[in-house]
């Protein structure tokens, strides 16, 4: 055993270097955007990739739980592809109910939040009840929410000027943007109710081992199930700040939506130190793929490159994960 | 077989778990027949097996795929690129129909390439592998047409429009080409030696690896097959057009998806197969032209037909976890 461990500590030195090569490239880019570009580390661009990024980050959250309940194998674990489409639905129906009905903020965003907790509750149905598998399940949830998309906005945009929405994109506290205090003071909430509730760590305990957690008199289910309505919540929020951003709504956003998300979920993944999903980690995933994609803008890159690159880190953030774990394993192996 | 063996204590149970969607698909085709007048026409039942042409051929890529135990979300990307591939080769190059369809193909089997080598060289999981490669293609198309304005053609060749629009004794080509592609899948996935090891690997690969079964190789043969499959269907989709619209795959994902999963719960075993496929694509195409005859219009249609999806998808799962 001892003449074996040198090269066993090789190797696992081998798979963490192969784990922190996403890193070490967006460090890397992040690095060329500032040379490149005279104005990207001034605090005004720091402002504006957080003012950009609130959408992203608070749908990222709500992903987050749901992998925290299910694991995080991608094709069997917990994963909600509808969150992105869920959030524009919202947006779409505070901005239909706003602008064309006159109705008021409030009992618009009441009616945004009643469809997406509907849309989790299916998504809850489909997987706890009849089986699918989450992947497969949200996914065509979202394809069906796209076509309600459609019919309450009939594809067009809808501009909105209400007040609040307006004050969302904005306005200031102290300094800082409303949007960004605000998904500061929700990321406090649910990283709390995360970690510092009984329900945070019984559904933390179900997606760590879902067999142990059933024998520790856990219902699995039921928390799986939780966790989708908490993230079609997250998307029903982070509908207002898509409003926000956006000034009103508009058809289609949910597909970059839906590529940041998965982006900065899994690169969030990629900081931490058990390479697994994590509230911290998906913040500060966003934030970063927001700050590539306005640092690419600032020095003129064809926007429709933007797409390519974000698809291309997500297969080196992926195939590097897997990587260092194989790296791991046949080092374990020895 | 397993009917005869379960048919002791619930006869009924066992006839609903075998032939519940196809209960299902009966009363569609009955509440369509009722409702709206020309659906029974010979003629209208002529369009659905046409129009169901394309989306059987993407469908039977994503077949072998799933059978193999993977997904395969960039059958659109390989559809497009068959397209873009055969269309310009015969725009800009003008080279002859036959080559630009051979050239189609190739383009879309380097889609199934670049699969083969994230999943089987670098291990990521095919969900991420073929979600990446689609995010990648999306962007390429609209760098390439500023944006995804459409490439036209409109001097195509007659015989590569013919692939689209001509018939041979009546029956229009695409049913020849996706009846071909069908009958080549029968025999590949479910009456040769190869389909039993592309079965045995989507069953439990670490046994087929036990078993001696070239596992990698099978995995990334598939991938490239499943995506020049796609391409041909890219093709018919241009020739019919006479152009290659950017992104125009997509369309067809979730329902080549749905028609392999629908197909899935109809195998005695639970295991996705060349003729549930098949079934799966005529019931989608059925409800779409349904949905046509009724005159819906277009909003309305695509939020119903994404509803009849999940809700098939969801009795299509139900079904076969009851077994």
């Amino acid at each position: 055993m001892t003449t074996s461990r040198p090269h066993a500590a090789s190797l696992v030195s081998k798979s963490a270097m192969v784990g922190y090569l996403p890193l070490v490239i967006f460090v890397a880019l992040l690095g060329y955007l500032s040379i490149a570009s005279s104005n990207f580390l001034t605090p005004a661009t720091f402002d504006l990739i957080l003012r950009q990024a609130v959408p992203t980050i608070i749908i990222c959250m709500g992903l987050s739980v749901v992998v925290m309940a299910g694991g995080d194998d991608v094709v069997s674990g917990g994963i909600d592809l509808s969150i992105p489409a869920t959030a524009v639905l919202s947006a779409a129906i505070i901005a239909q109910q706003v602008t064309n009905q006159g109705t008021p903020l409030a009992a618009a965003l009441v009616m945004a939040l009643g469809a997406a907790v509907l849309v989790g509750a299916v998504n809850a149905i489909l997987v706890v009840r009849i089986g699918m598998t989450p992947l497969l399940a949200t996914l065509a949830t979202s394809v069906a929410v796209v076509g309600i998309i459609k019919v309450v906005t009939s594809s067009r945009r809808i501009n909105v000027n209400d007040p609040t929405i307006v004050w969302l994109r904005d306005g200031t506290i102290a300094g800082v943007s409303v949007s960004v205090v605000s998904t500061f003071l929700l990321f406090l909430i649910l990283f709390f109710v995360a970690h510092r509730t009984r329900w945070g760590l019984n559904l933390q305990a179900v997606g760590g081992s879902r067999e142990a957690a059933e024998v520790s008199g856990i219902s699995a289910r039921k928390f799986v199930a939780q966790s989708f309505i908490v993230a079609s919540l997250t998307g029903g929020l982070a509908a207002m700040f898509v409003l926000a951003r956006g000034s009103g709504s508009t058809p289609g956003t949910e597909e970059n939506l839906l590529l940041e998300m998965v982006l900065a979920t899994f690169l969030g993944a990629a900081f931490s130190p058990r390479r697994v999903v994590t509230l911290w980690g998906a913040v500060l995933g966003a934030v970063l793929v927001s700050a590539l994609s306005i640092g690419f803008k600032s020095i003129g890159v064809n926007v429709f490159w933007t797409g390519c690159i974000k698809g291309a880190l997500i297969l080196v953030v992926v195939a590097s994960a897997s990587l260092s774990t194989r790296v791991a394993s046949r080092g374990r192996a020895a | 077989m397993n009917m005869v063996a379960n048919t002791g204590g619930a006869g009924l149970r066992s006839i609903l778990v075998r032939y519940g969607f196809l209960i299902i698909i009966a009363a569609f085709f009955a509440f369509f027949a009722l409702y709206t007048s020309s659906f029974l026409n010979g003629s209208n039942l002529l369009n659905i097996v046409e129009g169901s042409s394309i989306l059987l051929i993407l469908a039977l890529g994503m077949t072998l795929v799933v059978a193999l135990g993977g997904i395969d979300l960039s059958v659109g990307i390989a559809f497009d690129m068959g397209a873009a591939f055969a269309i310009v080769a015969m725009k800009e190059y003008e080279l002859a129909w036959y080559v630009a369809v051979l050239i189609g193909i190739g383009g879309g089997a380097l889609v199934g390439l670049l699969n083969a080598f994230l999943v089987v060289r670098l291990a990521v999981s095919p969900f991420l592998a073929t979600l990446g490669t689609f995010f990648i293609g999306s962007s390429v198309q609209r760098v390439f047409t500023n944006g995804g304005g459409p490439i036209s053609h409109r001097r195509v060749p007659t015989e590569y429009r013919n692939l689209a629009i001509g018939d041979v004794y009546g029956i229009p080509s695409e049913v020849i080409i996706s009846a071909v592609v069908l009958i080549g899948y029968y025999v590949f996935l479910e009456r040769s030696i190869f389909g039993k090891r592309i079965h045995a690997i989507g069953l439990q690969q670490s046994a087929a690896v036990v078993a001696g079964i070239k596992v990698r190789s099978y995995i990334a043969i598939g991938f490239v097959l499943a995506a020049a499959t796609c391409a041909i269907g890219g093709i018919i989709g241009s020739a019919n057009l006479r152009m290659f619209t950017p992104l125009a795959g997509f369309s067809y994902l979730l329902d080549a998806i749905a028609a392999v999963f629908i197909g899935a719960s109809m195998h005695p075993r639970g295991r996705p197969n060349v003729p549930g496929t098949l079934v799966g694509v005529l019931f989608l195409g059925m409800v779409a032209n349904g949905l046509n005859l009724m005159g819906l219009d277009f909003n309305t249609k695509d939020a119903l037909s994404g509803l009849i999806l999940v809700g098939a998808l969801a009795i299509a799962v139900a079904q076969r976890k009851l077994r």
